[in-house]
């Protein structure tokens, strides 16, 4: 029985059965149905952290984003898988997102094993070279979406995309014993498509000036949980009726606003969002938004089952991760960019987690331009997840540091 | 001095004669990374294919201005060079997403930040897919295909069909004489060191083809010659990823490790198939360096990628592998430890080395391969 196992899980569930914030309870649903399916010996499907759940949704089978499930109850509970990966052999400057699945598999009680695995080559080498592992040690057959590095505009290269789609679809029912049924796919797409048009409206409103919550609007939860059902739906609306009805009040993030901050990358996970919190409270500094927040997506026409796939796949591509990871510096230089145009932000804080090797790569390129576009810019060295490495305290005095120099340069008039 | 000795030194700079030479004649020169890129194309073209190195470098400082500390040595120190212009010569560079940090490195060369002789410079990063069935050597082959018509209309030319069969005919060449001399190293005593092997295939990557066949058959016929090693103490399988200094490999030797085999990316990795000469050029290209016997850990074919080191350490009668692997590097961190997990379970004994790109902590390499070496009976 899963009550007698995942003790951390079951830990974080009872945790936020009584949380109103709709993400967690978003989480908490999402860890239910984990453990029915457990308890039902159901197929579980591993969906790496950065891959939509909407074809598993589709095809009614559970997935399970391991790197999620290692957030509950919360990060530091990872630590003993990160510290088993590295007995294994696994190196410590690997990013945490593998290094945990890999640790978590190895203790062999922390997660549950995968009836089969989907990973796509973005966002990075660790999440394709970590699964590799993972694949090996469960046996699990894994499913790679192979992604085209240039993709934008070459409809050769979408082809080969939208064809590791159709090869996905036809992967999860070899493996799942389940059929895909059209119409299930059509209605889940659909739904979907509303969840996007209000987690856009919710974007929108999050550009105002001033900023009206410093909590986050854009999640993973759903994109890997619950996307295409109606749950997921319901609770994005739940977060921009939220966000609608603090405007209407006009209440702001902050009583008053010094400094509008872009954090186009991850937040620090192991402190969750207490740094924001932080930021806004000690500094007046308010996150406008996170990567979570940062692209937008065409509703997929659903008039024919090709048009779903093909809108699937090319949604897949700007997914949070997944869009900055799976090609050149550009990408990520541009989003940023655009974001503090967009937010109106005074500045950029990037947390240069150590093992983000695609992230720290583009760096250097994206502070030239900030420098030239006047635009001041942090990144600051951290890991994501395990807060053995960098403290929260050595986070905060770098952020305090830099978000002291903004506010300088604002009352100059720089 | 010998012709092997000769050629051996090429892996010592850069620029060799041979280079200096063919430039002199007003040949063109082609950089690239990796084992992805099909040599016979830029070939085909009337050009040197080249592969790149840092050789040389003492630092990355400058490299380091784009680099991260996290981005691997290899790839911060080929920055510096690029970034000091000691790449001058190269009259194009073509690289490929072979890891985040190559990606990631290409991006200075596309934004500016490295010195060319003229511009626009020809660059060309290669889309190469991580999967291998049909339908990615279908998409590899209109890789092949966009980068033969990159090159014709950067450069004002044209590659036949007949010219990139007689390229592939001579690389097939080059790779046969390099299979022969791999083929010796199964004796009992190998006429032919590790290192000497390293500088070897380090030299067909940095000359022209033509020549080096030529020249390899007569490095043939002295190591034939040979009486052979046996003095030593191991007989050893060396993994890994990019190494270029037959100097690392020396010092395995010198304390009785002999390496008879390698699965390095400047080793088997890069030449050890061949491409089909009687298929349709850029498709036999396409099956050829995509589908390839052992795979840079990058391709996702990691079952193949083990089962080949298994067989391999079998055929060649080694006693155990070494696994070096360049720090910060995903890929080779996740290989490296399933390798050492299978060898653990087929009892063969496997070490695992960290490296930078430079060689540094000589003493604790020496003592670590020293203890391993004697935990091998053999």
């Amino acid at each position: 029985m899963t009550t007698e196992k995942y003790k951390e899980q079951r830990i974080g569930y009872e945790m936020l059965k009584d949380s109103e914030n709709p993400m967690m309870k978003g989480l908490r649903n999402w860890l239910e149905r984990v453990f029915r399916t457990l308890d039902e010996g159901k197929p579980i499907v591993y969906n790496e952290f950065t891959f939509w759940c909407d074809t598993m949704t589709a095809l009614d089978v559970q997935p399970l984003a391991p790197e999620m499930w290692g957030q509950v109850p919360m990060p530091a509970a990872q630590e003993p898988c990160l510290d088993a990966a590295q007995d294994f052999g696994i190196p410590p400057e690997m990013c945490w997102a593998g290094r945990y699945v890999i640790g978590a598999t190895l203790l062999g009680d922390r997660i549950p094993p995968p009836t089969c695995i989907v990973v796509p080559t973005y966002p990075c080498d660790n999440c394709k070279a970590a699964y590799q592992v993972v694949a090996k040690l469960t046996g699990a057959p894994m499913y790679v979406l192979d992604c085209p590095y240039w993709i934008e505009d070459d409809e050769e290269a979408m082809d080969y995309w939208v064809d590791q789609y159709k090869g996905l679809l036809s992967f999860l029912e070899e493996h799942t014993g389940k059929k895909l049924d059209y119409d299930r796919l059509k209605e889940t797409v659909e739904e979907s498509n509303r969840f996007i048009e209000y987690w856009l409206e919710g974007k929108e409103l999050m550009r105002r000036k001033p900023l009206p919550t410093n909590d986050m609007f854009g999640s993973p939860v759903e994109i890997l949980t619950s996307i295409g059902l109606p749950e997921a739906t319901q609770a994005i609306k739940n977060r921009l009726d939220d966000l609608k009805a603090r405007v209407a009040r006009g209440e702001t993030a902050v009583p008053e606003e010094k400094v509008r901050v872009t954090w186009n990358y991850l937040p620090v996970l192991w402190s969750l969002v207490e740094i924001f919190d932080w930021m806004a409270r000690e500094l007046g500094a308010v996150t406008t938004m996170t990567i979570f927040d940062g692209t937008s997506f065409e509703p997929i026409d659903t008039s024919t089952p090709e048009s779903i796939i093909r809108g699937m796949a090319r949604r897949a591509l700007h997914g949070y991760m997944a869009r900055q990871g799976r090609g050149s510096s550009d990408i990520i230089i541009e989003d940023t960019l655009r974001a503090v145009e967009e937010y109106q932000a005074d500045c950029i804080i990037v947390n240069g987690a150590l093992g983000c090797k695609w992230l720290r790569g583009s760096y250097g390129y994206l502070r030239d331009i900030c420098r030239e576009r006047g635009i001041p810019v942090m990144m600051f060295d951290a890991d994501i997840c395990d807060a053995r490495v960098v403290s929260d305290d050595e986070v905060k005095a770098r952020i305090g540091k830099f978000i002291e120099t903004v506010i300088e340069r604002k009352k100059r008039g720089v | 001095m010998t012709v092997l000795q000769e050629l051996a030194k090429l892996s010592d700079t850069l620029i060799n004669p041979y280079m200096e030479r063919w430039k002199k004649k007003g040949g063109k020169i082609i950089g690239y990374h990796g084992i992805y890129v099909p040599e016979e194309v830029i070939h085909a073209a009337g050009m040197l294919p080249y592969r790149l190195r840092a050789t040389g470098s003492t630092s990355s400082e400058l490299g380091d201005v784009y680099a991260s500390s996290t981005t691997c040595t290899y790839c911060r120190h080929c920055l510096d060079q690029a970034m000091r212009g000691e790449y001058k010569f190269l009259d194009g560079f073509v690289s490929f997403h072979g890891c985040d940090h190559l990606s990631r490195s290409f991006d200075a060369w596309r934004y500016g930040k490295v010195p060319t002789p003229y511009s626009p410079f020809y660059l060309r990063f290669l889309d190469i897919p991580f999967k291998i069935n049909a339908r990615s050597v279908k998409w590899m082959q209109v890789q092949v295909e966009r980068f033969k018509r990159s090159l014709e209309e950067h450069f004002g030319l044209t590659i036949t069909d007949d010219a990139l069969r007689q390229s592939i005919k001579t690389y097939n060449e080059q790779r046969k004489l390099l299979r022969s001399l791999y083929e010796m190293r199964k004796k009992e005593k190998p006429p032919v060191t590790g290192a000497e092997v390293l500088a070897l295939v380090i030299a067909s990557t940095s000359m022209p083809v033509e020549e080096f066949n030529e020249q390899f058959k007569k490095v043939l016929a002295e190591v034939n010659g040979r009486d052979g090693f046996k003095d030593y103490r191991a007989r050893l399988l060396l993994v890994g990823g990019t190494l270029e200094d037959p100097e690392y490999i020396r010092t395995i030797e010198e304390l009785g490790g002999l390496v008879v085999i390698d699965a390095l990316c400047v080793g088997i990795r890069h030449f050890w198939d061949l491409v089909d000469e009687d298929s349709e050029p850029t498709a036999a290209l396409a099956k050829r360096y995509l589908d390839r016997s052992i795979s840079c850990p990058r391709m996702v074919d990691y079952e193949r990628r083990l089962k080949f080191v298994s067989d391999l350490a079998r055929e060649f009668n080694t006693d155990g592998i070494i696994v070096q692997r360049m720090k910060m590097c995903d890929n080779w961190g996740c290989d490296s430890a399933m390798i050492k997990r299978q060898a653990r379970k087929e009892g063969m004994p496997c070490l695992i080395l960290e490296r930078e790109y430079l060689m540094s902590g000589v003493g604790q390499m020496r003592t670590r391969v020293q203890a391993f070496l004697e935990t091998i009976r053999r």
